[in-house]
């Protein structure tokens, strides 16, 4: 750096840089965005029309649809539920408080298979809420409900665990300030609490979208996997590595990859606003 | 600035009256029945040190908590039936509690906008309020910023502005200004004595410091361990306190294990610190620094420790025994006294109090002869040695 100097570029007050930018992007290549490149790469190797006619099946649409709409709606479910949970846990004192944070957990450490079997035991018809469901009418295994099931499991925590800090850390006596100006419960919530709570919350519902996008272990087993119905895009992948169609299964993959480029990017850009305000 | 039309409807907002009012936190007593009657359109502090109750009284006025006992009326009303945000309050906290994510504009307009739509005012007219409110505090030209970006007097400020945009029945600040530096403190201390002046609204503000509560209020209500020790003017509990605690609270005093004796106050050494009409026996002297005089004895039992010049005043540090005792007096006179530090002295008092009883209220403590103090004391002084 004293050479740097000499050269006459500005001094760095912490060192490093060179170094520390090395590391991290050639990490990031190895890991990262070469597999995408070569993923990208095999997917267009026999051409754009061969990858535009393994993306334009009905049964590849369906699976987007299936999955993107689960997805949403999962992140959706653990956002309202993930917020109200971390809503308990930092503002009650109850038996088995510590039980259920730690427990909230257990999804991230889980393997998202057995998950899957254990949702799968609960909700199939004969299982001890699928049977409660039966005679309602609702069906939750091998539908698209049940997708949304899995992923909300899997979901959950990503919320709690974003906005739990942020309310944990909002001082009371804004609240207090608000109740002596003679603010409604609701409105201390939507106008105080929630403005505060909202940027780590849209954090929260993207990491729980994001996984949700790609979840496979947990949903193959309730999803029941009917083509047209309850399959999903991670499966329809592995169906075609099955049937060594790597070029059907790599196209398939980049198209997933910017579906959820640009959603992500939407959400980001949704909550650079909301930080914003 | 136009303070007469923001509150013009609620000049003097209402009497306080705190009956009876007990309060307790698992085994700890915040509050032990106090009573306390707060006049329409007063400034009242409550000074106490921390742990004195003062401002869990303050909230449960606020209705922020609930009394286990007691009674909160303002006027004829009784507000202890009514929630917090229906009793009308301005409430500012020691750290402002400005909303983050508004605007000073919004934090103002606050109050306004939560009222149920059928008593909302218009927009244009909370506009107009706002904008006079904040014309009042003086910061109108920082209504778009966010509290984030201000100083610390004024966020105070908007604070301000935010109670009372409600137009409060009483106005009530919890340490309003522990959070800032000397300078602004002092200077938003005035100003706010000034703006009171102005409003004329029934205000409480809980301190610790006693400056501020002397400075600015009308009535200081001194408090400890969950009672209230005395109220009364500024001048009252600086001259006259009801408790030895009060005294020692209440501006720099030196404390005197005594005895007295047939009206004469003896210290430990059998030397005569003045006369008091109390019963004999063992008692404490408060003596403040600027009413303890030294005189120069060669044979006398206390020893000039340290001595500093600033200002008008000398203050010195005179060894008595195991105690440190402060002294003050102008520079004139100790200039006359040729004293420096090392030279023995003996104490006489101009003016004090002696308590029998802590709790009791005090004699007064007076020098030996009326009207020769200085030359009687070091007489009898003398003469109390030898006896």
């Amino acid at each position: 750096m004293a050479q740097a100097s000499a050269l006459g570029r500005p001094r760095r007050v912490i060192p490093g840089l060179g170094l520390s930018f090395t590391i991290t992007t050639s990490t990031l290549a190895a890991l990262v965005l070469l597999p995408l490149a070569a993923m990208v790469a095999m997917s267009l190797s026999k051409g754009l029309p061969a990858f535009v006619a393994a993306l334009a099946d009905r049964r590849v649409l369906a699976a987007f649809r299936v999955t993107i709409l689960a997805a949403l709606g999962a992140a959706v479910v653990s956002a309202v539920c993930g917020m109200l949970l971390a809503w308990v846990l930092t503002r009650y004192r109850f038996p088995g408080r510590r039980f259920i944070d730690a427990a909230v957990d257990l999804p991230f450490a889980l393997p998202t298979a057995v998950a899957g079997i254990a949702l799968t035991a609960l909700y199939a018809p004969n299982g001890w809420i699928g049977a409660l469901l039966e005679p309602l009418g609702i069906t939750v295994a091998f539908t698209p409900l049940g997708i949304g099931v899995a992923l909300v499991f899997v979901g959950l925590p990503f919320v709690v665990r974003a906005v739990q800090p942020i309310l944990e850390d909002l001082p009371a006596d804004e609240e207090e300030a608000a109740r002596l100006l003679g603010a409604t419960r609701t409105q201390i919530f939507l106008r105080v609490i929630m403005p505060a709570a909202a940027p780590a919350l849209i954090t929260g519902f993207t990491m729980a979208f994001a996984r949700g996008l790609g979840e496979y272990g947990s949903v193959i087993f309730i999803a029941g996997n009917k083509p047209m119905l309850s399959e999903i895009v991670p499966l329809l992948i592995v169906i075609q590595l099955d049937q060594y169609n790597y070029v059907g299964a790599a196209a398939i993959g980049t198209a997933m990859l910017m579906v959820s480029f640009v959603m992500l990017m939407v959400i980001n850009r949704l909550q650079a606003w909301a930080a914003a305000r | 600035m136009n303070t007469a039309t923001v509150n013009a409807k609620k000049i003097g907002g209402s009497a306080i009256e705190v009956r009876a009012i007990s309060k307790r936190f698992g085994d700890h007593v915040a509050l032990d029945n106090v009573h306390l009657d707060i006049r329409p359109g007063e400034l009242v502090a409550l000074l106490g040190p921390s742990g004195s109750g003062k401002t869990s009284l303050l909230r449960i006025i606020a209705g922020l908590e609930a009394p286990d006992s007691g009674q909160i009326m303002f006027g004829a009303e009784d507000a202890s039936r009514r929630q917090a945000g229906e009793r009308e309050v301005g409430f500012v906290f020691q750290h402002y509690a400005l909303f983050r994510h508004m605007t000073v504009f919004e934090n103002v307009a606050f109050g306004l906008r939560v009222v149920p739509r059928a008593r909302r005012l218009a927009r244009g007219v909370i506009a107009e309020r706002v904008t006079k409110l904040l014309e009042l505090v003086q910061l109108g030209w920082l209504a778009d910023r966010y509290p984030s970006q201000l100083s610390g007097g004024q966020r105070q400020r908007v604070a301000l502005a935010r109670a009372l945009a409600i137009e409060p029945k009483v106005l009530l600040l919890d340490e309003p200004f522990a959070a800032l530096d000397a300078k602004v403190r002092k200077e938003l201390r005035r100003w706010l004595r000034a703006l009171h002046e102005e409003v004329k609204l029934t205000s409480v503000f809980v301190t610790h410091d006693q400056d501020e509560a002397l400075e600015l209020a009308d009535r200081v209500v001194v408090m400890s361990a969950g009672k209230v020790e005395q109220i009364g003017a500024p001048g009252d509990v600086y001259t006259a306190p009801a408790s030895a605690f009060v005294h020692e609270f209440l501006g720099d005093t030196n404390r005197l294990a005594c005895r007295v004796a047939a009206g004469r106050v003896l210290l430990a050494d059998g030397g005569v610190l003045g006369r008091a009409e109390a019963p004999d026996g063992e008692a404490i002297a408060y003596v403040r620094p600027h009413e303890l005089d030294v005189v120069p004895s060669a044979d006398a039992p206390a020893v000039i420790h340290h001595a500093s010049t600033f200002g008008p005043l000398v203050r010195l540090i005179v060894a008595f025994g195991a105690t440190n005792l402060d002294v003050a007096m102008p520079v004139e006179r100790w200039v006359r006294l040729g004293l420096s530090v090392n030279d023995r002295v003996d104490l006489a008092a101009r003016y004090g109090a002696v308590f029998t009883d802590p709790a009791g209220p005090a004699a007064r403590l007076l020098p030996m002869v009326p009207g020769a103090p200085f030359a009687a004391a070091v007489r009898l002084q003398g003469a109390g040695r030898r006896a």
